[in-house]
């Protein structure tokens, strides 16, 4: 469409006259992958604990600690990270009702009980936690329409419907809930446009869409999946920038090409993105004077977009990273290790 | 995490900003410390209110802290009557608000307003919806707003009816309006209870946006139905006449054709596919996808309607393969000059198949072409079959005779004649 374009004062953002939301990525940016300083900049993140960014992050710590070690196992340097600090953080965090915090003196919740099971499976460790307490943890958490809450203060998400099959699929034991009342939930969650919210009746959100195909794939009901209609609401979130967003109308941002990317690769319609645009989207993101990935070109990196655009482009083929699992975020090896191949559909 | 553009300054700038955030830093851990203090000392009184109140209104999403909060607010309904407990709730709810103000997209602060509601001796759902109100003007998107504005709405027996006209107010005054349309896919059926395999129709004020999601439905279609969808192509097929790069209107034209017409549209269709293609570019793959699939469905229809048993489709621009279910009687199929990259695991099911057509493709898979009981001649003339391995899939089709496999990579491979025999013995007559 012809239109107007106008810059914002960073020269960012463009509002189009048909009202196109979308960035303009400058001829400057970043094009080649910058891998040695992402490792840099992970292996450095956080050894400075009077950072303010760090320290006000607490609240979600355990997550933080499961994106960088990924990342680097990814990047095959996870070697430079501090594998027995971390075990011992861990074992300081699970609770008495078997669940695990984020942090130090924070409450247990599914989120953080994920991330934890996550990093011990890079480190082929589960075992130094009260597996069955875990394992009960999550099981208890189950609501009567099959739903999960995130912790016992009963906020119910699709999201912790995914962290709970995650889990409990990570330590084998995927039998203990009630497998036809969660599966009824997470498809009571479907829209009208193939794609999943928080619960029913929730807008559609890439984010949600990939806890649901996710969980989906886990549980082997992607049948269920309308993966045409939702196949092409996914494709539709890639704007002109070659950036993808997370619904209709919002701006492009890194963490969708994992969140989009992931749940096209489960529903076999990853090559219904322009692969080689979106590429140059990721790649414009990265820091090249820090290392680090930002939402978008030109903000301030974080661990959370260092790892989604690196496993952004390892869907996209980059030899250079390690093949990752679209269904849990974690390299192929680690799961093919543990005896976990969820199907994908074709 | 999001949208913190990075900003160069000077370094007198660098280190005011330094400085300032050290000082911060300094304040919130103090306070932080101070609260977990006291939560491990087991004291849940005003104090702990107060501190928590001091944190949380910038710091949201340190969970930890709203069930600190509630624990404290529990323990103090315990000693209260139950009108000091309706006005601690109201002053929470208060508090809320402010913190909403500050981030109305903090799932901690949504969470505690709703279960604040749950201890509210009398929830006050008329002022519960006026915040709805006002955060969605502030942004129709805010889906934590909504889905709360979901829950006020049946608590307090809101109308379908008033909330479709809230819709309405909304999508009227704002572009950005796809959580109203997405209500409304809610909403209506609730209205109008919809047949089990029927789609959404699509509303006359849809296409008075350019942005829109139109899914129509092609069963059963009624009279009335129809109709009114023949109403829509006419307006869209106006507004294309006003705007032909508009990706959307074609789309839609598409669809609503198929819905009315499926093969007396066959050749516009094409058309306007090829239009899609060249005006959105990114998403050629789709459109080809989604092109071969209603080729197929066509070609489907007429095979019904002239009872025949032999599917033809070659030279159409296929890239892929559907509605294999639905073949299960043929005996010839021609798939040549096409786009397909492999023969997917649904092709096994064509059980009474004799004769496979494929020439001229690109296909590097025959993970379909297992235990065809009746498989007798296959060509795959000028494809990507690389290795061996990739034909033994044909080993279990045991009445296969006759193989054609020329212009392929995997006739390079040492000794492919007697690989071949050895693993095809039946193969009478093989062409490399």
């Amino acid at each position: 469409c012809l239109s107007l374009l106008s810059e914002s004062d960073d020269g960012n953002f463009i509002l189009q006259g048909t009202q196109v939301k979308d960035v303009v990525i400058k001829p400057e940016a970043p094009n080649t992958l910058l891998l040695d300083k992402h490792a840099d900049y992970i292996a450095a993140y956080g050894s400075k604990k009077d950072d303010y960014e760090y320290t006000l992050s607490e609240y979600l710590r355990m997550s933080g600690i499961y994106w960088g070690l990924t990342v680097m196992d990814l990047m095959g340097q996870l070697s430079r990270m501090n594998r027995e600090e971390i075990i011992e953080f861990i074992k300081s965090c699970q609770h008495d009702c078997g669940g695990i915090s984020a942090s130090t003196g924070h409450d247990p919740h599914l989120l953080y009980t994920l991330s934890a099971v996550q990093i011990l499976s890079l480190y082929d460790s589960i075992n130094v936690i009260d597996v069955d307490k875990v394992v009960d943890y999550v099981k208890g958490l189950q609501q009567e329409d099959g739903s999960f809450a995130g912790d016992k203060w009963g906020e119910i998400d699709t999201r912790f419907s995914f962290c709970a099959v995650a889990t409990l699929a990570l330590l084998g034991k995927l039998d203990v809930i009630n497998m036809d009342k969660a599966v009824g939930f997470v498809l009571s969650c479907m829209n009208f446009d193939g794609g999943f919210g928080c619960r029913p009746g929730s807008e559609s959100h890439a984010g949600q869409i990939y806890c649901c195909t996710g969980f989906l794939s886990i549980t082997g009901q992607l049948h269920q999946v309308n993966a045409d209609l939702l196949g092409w609401w996914l494709c539709e979130r890639q704007l002109p920038s070659g950036g993808l967003n997370g619904r209709p109308e919002k701006l492009p941002d890194v963490c969708y090409s994992w969140w989009v990317l992931a749940s096209l690769k489960i529903i076999g319609r990853i090559h219904w993105i322009d692969k080689a645009k979106l590429r140059s989207f990721i790649l414009a993101c990265q820091d090249e004077e820090t290392g680090g990935f930002a939402d978008r070109p030109g903000d301030m990196v974080d661990p959370f977009h260092t790892l989604f655009g690196v496993a952004g482009l390892s869907l996209l083929g980059d030899e250079q990273i390690k093949p990752v699992n679209p269904v849990f975020c974690m390299p192929e090896d680690v799961l093919q290790r543990i005896g976990l191949q969820p199907d994908l559909l074709n | 995490m999001h949208g913190r553009v990075k900003v160069k300054s000077t370094a007198q700038q660098e280190e005011e900003k330094r400085k300032e955030r050290e000082k911060k830093l300094k304040a919130f851990v103090s306070a932080r410390d101070a609260v977990l203090r006291k939560r491990s000392a087991g004291e849940h009184d005003e104090e702990a209110l107060q501190l928590t109140q001091q944190l949380l209104s910038s710091n949201p999403d340190f969970a930890t802290l709203w069930n600190y909060r509630r624990e404290v607010l529990l323990q103090l309904e315990t000693s209260r009557e139950k009108d000091e407990v309706q006005k601690l709730y109201e002053s929470e709810l208060h508090f809320i608000e402010a913190c909403l103000k500050v981030n109305p997209k903090s799932y901690g602060c949504w969470h505690h307003r709703s279960w604040v509601n749950t201890r509210l001796p009398q929830p006050d759902w008329t002022r519960e919806l006026g915040l709805c109100d006002r955060c969605l003007s502030l942004d129709e998107r805010n889906f934590h707003c909504w889905d709360y504005r979901r829950v006020v709405v049946k608590e307090s027996g809101v109308s379908v009816e008033q909330e479709l006209q809230f819709t309405d107010r909304l999508i009227g005054s704002n572009f950005s309006n796809y959580s109203s349309w997405h209500y409304r896919s809610t909403l209506l059926p609730q209205l109008h209870p919809q047949p089990i395999h029927s789609h959404r129709v699509c509303e006359e004020q849809l296409l008075k946006d350019q942005l829109l999601v139109c899914v129509c439905g092609r069963s059963e279609l009624s009279v009335e139905k129809s109709s009114v969808l023949q109403a829509e192509l006419q307006s869209c097929n106006q507004l294309l006449e006003l705007e032909p790069q508009n990706k959307w209107c074609l789309l839609t034209i598409i669809l609503l054709m198929r819905a009315l017409d499926p093969l007396g549209h066959e050749k516009e269709t094409l058309a306007h596919f090829q239009t899609l293609k060249e005006v959105d570019p990114m998403r050629s793959s789709y459109y080809s996808d989604l092109c071969s699939k209603f080729l197929i469905e066509n070609t489907i229809l007429k095979m019904e309607y002239a009872e025949v048993r032999v599917f033809s489709l070659s030279n159409k621009n296929l890239t892929t393969l559907c509605h294999l279910d639905q073949l299960l009687l043929v005996t010839h199929i021609n798939l040549s000059s096409n786009q397909l990259l492999r023969l997917p695991p649904q092709f096994a099911m064509l059980q009474c198949l004799e004769v496979l057509e494929a020439d001229d493709n690109a296909i590097e898979s025959l993970e379909g072409l297992y235990h065809l009981p009746k498989l007798e001649e296959v060509s795959l003339r000028n494809n990507q079959i690389c290795k061996l391995s990739d034909l033994e899939s044909l080993a279990s089709c045991t009445k296969l005779t006759r193989l054609d496999l020329r212009g392929n990579p995997v006739h390079k491979t040492a000794n492919i004649d007697s690989e071949l025999s050895q693993l095809l013995p039946l193969v009478t007559a093989l062409s490399l």
